[in-house]
């Protein structure tokens, strides 16, 4: 059997998904009947946001005729629906032989937000090729720079795909000389589809047949096989993806995980075509799931190799580099006034079956004086951070109160005898007295944006601003460059997307890289609240800015913490000295004076929703702090 | 990656359904519903504060619309049992704008389909909302031929500017002129609505607009605290900045100047935003509030029913399509359901200056839970303690300090009907 491993890739929104969901159909693994948008976003985030956050591998069966012209090449073969569910392949495989050559493709559909880098690189280690998918009316952007060089990285053969060519603003030509200029592509080698329209993919599917090459035989008899990712699944455990790279294992064979040296018997084999389809076994060069009764993801580490324990392999393959964990943020459990809500094992419980299903964030328990107990997180990024958050709530159940994300920081100290000691901190409330500190060391990124012409200016200034320094400009096409800064990612944790977006019409793309950490002039602010210091919304941040950075918060904590029935001194400061201050003012008036008719509905529900609202509120002293008031500190607008 | 057996829609489309619960066919006289809301969606303009469903009409709908309204009044009247209907209310949107012979269909149809014998004697209220330079003597005359006692009449301010920054486009001297043309027309009730807090606005500035209203001798007067609703135009230029809202301060000055100047002129607060002299109270919306029945007709329009709320479809092309036997679609039904029924008669009731019946309503609770009229009871307690309530003979009211924190007592209240 010919067998084809490939990834696809892309800057986000450019089409993955929705290309997968024409390869699915293309192949008939999913009927017309069964057809749904980006079919493989399966989580109900992934579906409301659009946007994919785990990688999805799924195995169709594929006749092609080697190096068929394209009016020979067919795709749609008009099986009928099979009601039973049962594997859908079959159809390409009942074919005549004349039509071809039976192919099975495995393929990952891959996330493009930068944040889930990790999740692409992954998928690529299991692959032999990918798909580089450009959107034809956006161009060549930042993702896409960053996961074609990690493809080639990995050696694999990428076919360069230019998307959407069905929108009138399409400019596959103009497209395709980019990705000929940035990275080096011959212009006429793109393959031009629309993942709408289903246009251009008889031809995609023959390149990916003839061009992509099969995975390499085995090196020793020995199985080995590369746990590519691994999810939890409440009936069944965990369910291992694999790619196995030498020898084969079946149902009922006992295996060992090579770095973690645990043992397991396979209770079952699979692949998803999408839908979860048994076989016996698993042989080199395949993709398929593996379930073994394995109770906890902390019994399987991802990117460890998988042998037989019987006749295990001398080496195991070469595994992933552990994602890294850029930004920090507490998670407590959120209680209402009464001290009613979730508790800490109830959170406990939420965040590590989570964790079973995302191994990129890490957690720790910790207790704070204003908000108890709770965990401090590592995240790969924001949007990660923001996407465990609504993962919590949403699968485990539990409303969590959220503190403003920091980056690590190295922190020198000199002991007693006048050592020197270096630290990692996550955490501003972790930070020594200002008296023995030496240095303060923070992570700085290598930021590429791509960007209209006209608006390098405005991004110059705004990088600056962010005390990044420039380094390098290269040029895209006529009428974008790529620009390349170092920034301190403290810098741009918070904001810095949305204002890159803001500022280029939603054109810019960004993309950063953790390159190294360096000392700055970095200060402790503290925030009061009622006269007591909040740990969990102090901040570590330049001196320069420190003033004004106090006074934005300040004032945004004015905005969202609500009255009470008593006067609310706000204040900031360094060391003791307080550098700014606001106060709340004590309520007089909660009602709305509205015309509302006869929509009673509508006002028992908006009554209901601030009742609700009142739920995430921490109290600190006698002052109740509402959640949105821990992510102040984001916010760096001025008002 | 997920287990790819599960895969679930999750964007559903949430389509009306038709009204199992209002019948065809006349209910028993107890149950019949004695109040009628109708809807009329359009504007010459949209004012930027405003969250009302309303549409400025590009395509020319008036005539559509009302052939549909009629079949809606039709097929909805047999809930009134055949009985005087006691309010009318049409609203809007600015049913002033629709045009003379539409009007002339839709009192028609009215007269046809429901007993309006008590407004043609006064003793039922039939209330038509008008913008000031719509309500032409033509069209206020056609009103009270077809029984309209009783009109309300937007002016919000009387200060140019301010009715600039709410992008409301009519002039402030034509609120004199339409009154008077209502009381030449024989329509002897007259209410204004008034809008405060406006972003620049003083407490001097609403002053003058509160003489300006008194001016004109209406019995009825509204006067809404400026509210930034999600979605409006307003709240948009807020979040962009153009101005400053008012400070909550002002506010909660100007909310209680208002009662003092308008109870020295003799009207009085009846309701959280409301003031009349006795016995000019709006009777159509105190139905609302004291939880009375009531049908509802056009889009968006809401309705209570046999323990059923629900609401029209509030999308015109929707309202003109959907015709289920000359029904409509609907949205947000809620079926009968003591405790929200409950919760609702307490949110509302606890806004009206008359307040509440207690023992009607601790036995309300108590049929449903103990615990809820033990916490109902101690809500009450609680308020009436700190002086925000107090018992008038066998009803538990707010006192004026009391209509400032009205939305927080609602809120207790209705966190109690939540327990046991
Ligand atoms: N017109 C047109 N729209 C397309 C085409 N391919 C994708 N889209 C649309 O582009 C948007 C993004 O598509 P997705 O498939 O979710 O993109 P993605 O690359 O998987 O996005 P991420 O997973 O978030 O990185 C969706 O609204 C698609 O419907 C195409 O060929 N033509
Ligand atoms: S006239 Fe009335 S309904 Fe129409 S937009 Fe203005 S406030 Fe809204
Ligand atoms: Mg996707």
């Amino acid at each position: 059997m010919n067998i084809r491993n490939f990834s696809i890739i892309a800057h986000i929104d450019h089409g993955k998904s929705t290309l997968a969901d024409r390869l699915l159909q293309a192949t008939n693994a999913v009927s017309a009947r069964e057809a749904r948008e980006q079919l493989l976003d399966s989580m109900d985030l992934e579906r409301e946001r659009g946007i994919t956050i785990k990688a999805s591998a799924v195995t169709v069966m594929h006749r092609h005729k080697p190096g068929a012209t394209s009016d020979e090449l067919e795709t749609d073969y008009e099986a009928p629906v099979d009601e039973a569910g049962t594997h859908k392949t079959k159809n390409a495989a009942d074919k005549a032989d004349s039509h071809g050559d039976l192919y099975m493709l495995n393929f990952i559909d891959t996330p493009g937000h930068v944040d889930f880098t990790y999740e692409v690189s992954r998928a690529l280690k299991a692959c032999e090729g990918a798909l580089l998918v450009v959107d034809s009316t956006q161009g060549v952007q930042a993702q896409t720079v960053v996961n074609a060089y990690l493809a080639i990285n990995e050696n694999l053969t990428i076919i360069p795909v230019i998307n959407k060519i069905d929108l009138p603003s399409a400019q596959p030509d103009k497209v395709a000389q980019e990705l000929e200029q940035v990275l080096g592509f011959p212009a006429e080698e793109c393959i031009y589809v629309s993942a709408k329209t289903g246009q251009g993919l008889p031809e995609l599917l023959a390149t990916i047949c003839d061009k992509l090459p099969a995975p390499k035989p085995s090196t020793m008899p020995q199985a080995r096989g590369l746990i590519f990712d691994a999810v939890y699944d409440d009936y069944r455990g965990v369910i291992v993806y694999i790619r196995m790279f030498d020898g084969s294992i079946k149902v009922g064979d006992k295996i060992r995980m090579m770095g973690l040296g645990r043992t397991f018997q396979i209770t079952d084999l699979g692949k998803y075509t999408p839908k979860p389809n048994r076989v016996p076994s698993l042989s080199a060069g395949e993709t398929g799931y593996m379930v073994a009764a394995i109770r906890t993801l902390a019994d399987v580490r991802v990117g460890d190799t998988v042998t037989l324990d019987l006749h295990p392999a001398s080496e195991p393959l070469e595994g992933y580099q552990p994602p890294r964990q850029m930004v920090f943020c507490d998670f407590y459990p959120a209680t209402d006034e009464e001290q009613r809500g979730n508790s800490f094992e109830e959170l406990r419980e939420a965040i590590e079956k989570l964790s079973l299903n995302d191994s990129a964030f890490t957690f720790q328990a910790v207790h704070s004086e204003a908000l108890g107990f709770g965990f401090r997180c590592g995240f790969l990024g924001l949007l990660h951070m923001d996407i465990v958050q609504e993962r919590l709530e949403r699968e485990g159940g539990v409303q969590v109160v959220q503190t403003a994300p920091t980056v690590s920081y190295l922190v020198t100290t000199r002991g007693k005898g006048g050592e020197l000691v270096e630290q990692e901190i996550h955490n501003p409330a972790d930070l020594p007295d200002a008296g023995v500190i030496e240095e303060i060391k923070e992570p700085i990124c290598r930021v590429d944006l791509i960007l209209p012409k006209d608006k390098i200016g405005d991004i110059m200034k705004l990088c600056m601003e962010r005390r990044g320094i420039y380094k390098s400009q290269t040029f895209v096409s006529d009428s974008r460059e790529m620009l390349s800064f170092h920034i301190p990612l403290a810098e741009i944790i918070y904001d810095f997307y949305d204002k890159l977006k803001g500022i280029t019409s939603g054109y810019g793309t960004m993309d950063y890289e953790i390159i190294g950490y360096e000392p700055d002039r970095l200060v402790k602010v503290d925030i009061l609240i009622n006269g007591d210091p909040v740990q969990a919304l102090a901040l570590i941040t330049h001196k320069d800015k420190s003033e004004q950075r106090g006074r934005q918060i300040l004032s945004k904590l004015r905005g969202q913490i609500p009255r009470h029935q008593f006067e609310i001194p706000l204040q900031a400061a360094i060391g003791g000295k307080i550098i700014a201050r606001e106060t709340i003012k004590a309520f007089r008036k909660d009602v709305t004076a509205k015309c509302y008719g006869g929509d009673v509905s509508r006002k028992r529900k908006l009554l209901e929703k601030q009742k609700e609202g009142k739920k995430r509120m921490k109290n600190v002293g006698s002052v109740n702090i509402p959640q949105e008031a821990f992510m102040a500190v984001l916010d760096t607008s001025e008002d | 990656m997920q287990d790819h057996t599960e895969l679930r829609v999750i964007r559903q489309r949430p389509s009306g359904t038709s009204r199992p619960f209002l019948g065809s066919s006349p209910p028993l006289e107890s149950a019949a519903a004695r109040s009628l809301y109708i809807h009329i969606p359009f504007c010459s303009h949209k004012c930027h504060y405003c969250d009302f469903y309303s549409i400025v009409d590009t395509r020319d709908r008036q005539s559509r619309f009302t052939k549909r309204l009629i079949r809606e009044l039709r097929a909805i009247a047999p809930n009134a049992g055949g009985l005087p209907l006691r309010t009318l209310f049409i609203g809007g949107g600015t049913p002033s704008l629709l045009g003379l012979d539409h009007w002339e269909d839709l009192l028609e149809t009215l007269r046809e389909s429901f007993d309006l014998q008590e407004m043609r004697t006064g003793v039922g209220e039939f209330t038509v909302e008008c913008n000031p330079d719509t309500a032409t003597p033509e069209l206020l005359g056609l009103l009270r031929c077809g029984y309209v006692n009783r009109v309300s009449m937007g002016a919000q301010s009387f200060h140019a500017a301010h009715l600039r920054t709410l992008e409301r486009h009519h002039d402030p001297e034509s609120v004199p002129r339409a009154i008077e043309s209502a009381r030449a027309a024989g329509i002897g009730r007259q209410s204004l609505d008034l809008i405060y807090a406006i972003p620049g606005q003083t407490l001097a500035d609403l002053d003058r607009d509160l003489d300006s209203a008194l001016a004109l001798g209406t019995e009825h007067l509204s006067a809404y605290t400026l509210t930034y609703e999600p979605g409006t135009a307003m709240t948009a230029r807020l979040s962009r900045g153009e101005f400053v809202r008012a400070e909550e301060d002002l506010e909660a000055d100007m909310f209680e100047h208002v009662a003092r100047r308008l109870s020295s002129a003799g009207l009085i607060r009846y309701e959280v935003s409301n003031f009349a002299r006795p016995g000019g109270e709006c009777r159509h919306n105190m139905a609302y509030w004291r939880q009375d029945q009531w049908l509802a007709a056009g889009p968006s329009a809401s309705g209570h029913f046999a323990g059923h709320r629900w609401k029209n479809v509030p999308r015109l092309d929707e309202y003109l399509e959907s015709d289920d036997a000359g029904f409509v679609a609907i949205v947000e039904h809620e079926p009968p359901d003591a405790r929200r029924a409950l919760g609702e008669w307490l949110m509302t009731g606890v806004r009206l200056a008359e307040g509440l019946d207690l023992d009607a309503g601790l036995a309300r609770a108590d049929e449903i839970s103990p615990t809820i009229r033990a916490d109902v009871c101690r809500v009450i307690e609680r308020y009436a303690s700190s002086s925000h309530l107090v018992r008038i003979g066998a009803r538990i009211a707010p006192t004026e300090d009391g209509f400032l924190i009205v939305d927080r007592i609602a809120r207790d209240l209705l966190r109690a009907t939540d327990a046991g």
